[in-house]
């Protein structure tokens, strides 16, 4: 079972996704904010993260930056409502894998989790 | 970015995102002998920009491999970030290299380069005409659709997150009114950016709206009544739901 740590603060974001990647077999964490995603990290290995950019405490650009200097294997979906495509552009240069929109089509998230976890 | 083709008698609006200038001028070309209005784009970031600042235009066709943002997730972003409603075609060489069912997601159709008028002039014909044809209503204040697909019919869930649609919205528009008197501006447009799933969730476009005005555009002196909208907005939202659903935990 591939566990995914969720970044995401929007409750009812957090219910369809964790319903979703439950229900596709995954264990899911959820990290309301920036820094208890940074705990969950520091505590614990995961294999794909999807991660909102804007986060309370600590944001989602400084959390990428962590990931990537500590955890450089670990894929990185983001979660984006941005209506600033700059941010997004900057998630990819800071070297995310993929973006998926909120609210997400079913089917999709599956298949791109599902393309991650299969080169993990 | 340039428009070749402006002209006020001229046909729909196609904007091409193509870095290949052959290419560019073969489209200019058959733009022309149809009358069509056309800008050209260089990538998919230039026509995210040029609909930021532009009215929207028929027709969409883009490079498969376009960079950074391909193609598919250009037509992503457009359709799904900035709410438009418009056809898209992805344009690709003899081979599509990304042509998976999950990437034509928010694309409909493809159509064939090297552009020419026998192979071109079709694809966007039949496009134009297929979505002159749709006339997009929302009666009611919301709608059911995507919690049941996303949650595949357990109504249960389905429930549950209408309750908590009510409850989190709720906070969070109190909250809104708070960061209002300290005019906290930046705090505003996080809530909203936070909040706007939950109207898009429950498909309701004027929420999605103005969540996305007070996100992105919306000038300070704008919000108050943005605000205020929207605090309208999900009182109508909940009223509904309260009469719908009588026996779920729905309250503004």
């Amino acid at each position: 079972m591939k566990k995914i740590l969720v970044v995401e603060d929007n409750p009812m974001v957090i219910k369809s996704l964790e319903f979703k990647l439950t229900k596709d077999g995954h264990q899911v964490l959820i990290a309301r904010d920036g820094r208890e995603a940074m705990k969950f990290l520091k505590q614990d290995n995961f294999d794909l993260i999807l991660t909102d950019l804007m986060l309370p405490f600590v944001t989602g650009k400084e959390l990428i930056s962590y990931i990537k200097k500590n955890l450089p294997n670990t894929p990185i979906i983001v979660l984006s409502t941005s209506t600033q495509e700059n941010i997004i552009m900057d998630a990819f240069h800071m070297g995310v894998d993929d973006f998926i929109t909120k609210p997400f089509s079913p089917n999709e998230l599956s298949l791109r989790v599902k393309r991650f976890l299969n080169k993990v | 970015m340039n428009n070749p083709n402006a002209s006020p008698q001229a046909g729909p609006t196609i904007l091409l995102v193509e870095s290949n200038t052959i290419e560019q001028e073969n489209f200019a070309h058959i733009a022309l002998q149809q009358r069509w209005q056309l800008v050209i784009c260089n990538s998919g970031i230039d026509a995210i920009h040029w609909f930021n600042k532009n009215n929207r235009a028929d027709v969409l066709v883009i490079e498969e491999n376009s960079s950074p943002l391909n193609g598919y997730q250009t037509a992503d972003y457009i359709k799904t970030e900035l709410g438009l409603i418009l056809p898209v075609l992805i344009s690709v060489g003899t081979d599509p290299s990304l042509q998976e069912l999950r990437t034509m997601a928010h694309a409909e159709g493809l159509i064939k380069k090297p552009f020419i008028k026998s192979s071109t002039f079709l694809p966007i014909y039949e496009i134009l005409q297929r979505f002159s044809k749709r006339t997009p209503a929302q009666k009611d204040f919301y709608s059911l659709n995507y919690l049941r697909d996303i949650f595949e019919g357990h109504e249960e869930s389905v429930f549950e997150s209408l309750e908590l649609f009510s409850t989190s919205v709720n906070t969070e528009l109190e909250q809104l009114n708070i960061e209002l008197q300290d005019r906290d501006f930046n705090r505003i447009r996080e809530i909203a950016h936070s909040i706007k799933p939950s109207f898009e969730m429950l498909e309701n476009e004027t929420g999605r709206s103005i969540c996305h005005l007070l996100n992105s555009e919306a000038e300070e002196t704008e919000m108050p009544g943005l605000i205020n909208d929207l605090q309208l907005e999900f009182a109508s939202i909940t009223k509904q739901l309260t009469r719908d659903f009588p026996e779920l935990k729905i309250g503004g």
